[in-house]
């Protein structure tokens, strides 16, 4: 209870910041923009082949807003050092963990709120039926990558080559989910129906609940000293 | 649960950043209602030695103790150590206010409006308190920070050169609150280079050199 209440704590002052300078989303959201702009100019064929492309470029821009998004987010705990301030309080470590994790998931899915639309109207793909299940998709995909980003952020904090870091080792780690994601999109786009697709989420709803708990247990050690 | 103490004790105190040795064995001891200045050149392990104090590193070496407890109690102790760092530790998005609120809450503190509010006062930010910290002065900024590290009555109180950057009737009113934390009986250990401001709060002076406490250059 106790590392849940600090976790909303923590979270509620990063949505307080952002809801203040909007410097995150609007960052995240432009780029998330250009990436699907570019991507249908550049792999759009016909309405055939569309449905194909589609996820592919979805993903990735799920991703590298993802990226931009968690790197902005643990930046602003090193601009004057303020995650020490945190580090003061009688908290336990995995709420700076959970709280964090969380307030990049809402901010991740507002952008994704904007981003699948937008995927749909500029690949030709009728939203009826494809929406509430795509939306699914990308939340339960998103859970697991902002929980994995989340976690080599946390250890970043005291690493120079964070940036580096943080791509290298979390990319390779979310492949899973990603190709998981990734795959159930594109057959969700070819007329899958939920009941077709309910196997991939089940296997992202495994790499979530992974990934959350393992990042929850580590982060008491690796954030135990910075 | 509050956790009580009235001393902290330093045995063999080692801290090594890779090869860089920052501590090389440090035995002391901080009584309560006593004002312990540390000073000593650049890179002599001051500001290390209070970071462990403060539970934000850990020794390579050694034992802290804070009374009967270590720190297996971290979480807990943490609650009883006010930490003014050189760095302040503020978010500059956030209103001096807003950040005394969100350390309150972490705290623990159930009124924490008003004891973010009632401190506010007393430390004369009135003016400033609802501006975003990034657009107050180091003399400000660092009154929050003071502000902050009193919030839930720490034991053990330290303090990195609590006065830079402050004019001197804002230091004199620094000077003022480290009394009251002594006369309440709390440790209290500052790191200054200010021999003026270390003359006026110390009890007791320690000097550091490569590491170690030694003994002061005449």
């Amino acid at each position: 209870m106790r590392t849940l209440h600090a976790a909303w704590l923590v979270a509620f002052k990063d949505l307080q910041l952002e809801l203040r300078t909007k410097e995150i989303l609007t960052s995240t959201g432009l780029f998330a923009i250009l990436v699907v702009t570019l991507g249908s100019l550049a792999f759009y064929t016909d309405p055939i082949s569309a449905p194909d492309v589609a996820p592919g470029v979805l993903w990735i821009s799920i991703l590298f807003c993802g990226i931009l998004l968690i790197g902005r987010s643990w930046a602003l705990e090193r601009e004057n050092d303020a995650v020490f301030g945190l580090l003061q309080a009688p908290i336990p470590r995995a709420s700076i963990y959970i709280g964090k994790s969380f307030s990049a998931l809402v901010l991740l899915f507002l952008v994704e709120l904007l981003l699948v639309p937008l995927c749909l109207i500029f690949f030709q793909i009728e939203p009826s039926g494809v929406m509430l299940p795509l939306l699914a998709l990308v939340f339960l995909g998103s859970v697991g990558f902002v929980s994995t980003a989340s976690l080599f952020s946390a250890v970043g904090i005291r690493t120079r080559a964070r940036d580096l870091m943080l791509s290298v080792l979390v990319f390779p780690l979310v492949a899973p989910a990603l190709l998981a994601s990734a795959v159930a999109t594109r057959e969700l786009f070819a007329g899958a129906s939920w009941a077709e697709i309910v196997s991939w989420m089940r296997i992202l709803t495994a790499f979530d609940l992974l990934f959350v708990g393992f990042g929850v247990w580590i982060s008491r050690h690796l954030l135990a000293e910075t | 649960m509050k956790l009580d103490f009235e001393e902290v004790s330093v045995a063999g105190l080692a801290k090594s950043y890779g090869p860089t040795l920052a501590l090389a064995g440090v035995d002391v001891g901080f009584k309560a209602g006593t004002v312990t200045v540390i000073q000593g050149s650049n890179g002599s392990g001051k500001s290390t030695l209070l970071w462990l104090l403060a539970m934000l590193a850990y020794p390579t070496r050694g034992e802290i103790r804070y009374g009967s407890y270590s720190v297996k109690h971290a979480d807990e102790l943490r609650g009883r150590i006010g930490f003014v760092a050189h760095q302040l530790q503020l978010y500059p998005g956030l209103s001096g206010h807003e950040n005394l609120v969100l350390a309150a809450k972490l705290q623990g503190i159930g009124y924490a409006e008003k004891r973010a509010t009632d401190l506010c006062e007393a430390l004369a930010l009135g003016e400033y308190w609802d501006r975003p910290v990034r657009t107050y002065s180091r003399g400000q900024a660092q009154r929050v920070s003071i502000a902050r590290a009193l919030l839930h009555e720490p034991r053990l109180l330290l303090m990195d050169e609590p006065s830079t950057g402050l004019d001197e009737k804002s230091t004199g009113s620094v000077v003022e609150l480290i009394d009251q934390e002594k006369q309440q009986g709390s440790i209290v250990i500052i790191v200054t280079h200010e021999a003026k401001f270390a003359g006026v709060v110390a009890d007791r002076v320690l000097y550091m050199d490569r590491g170690r406490i030694v003994e002061p250059r005449v």
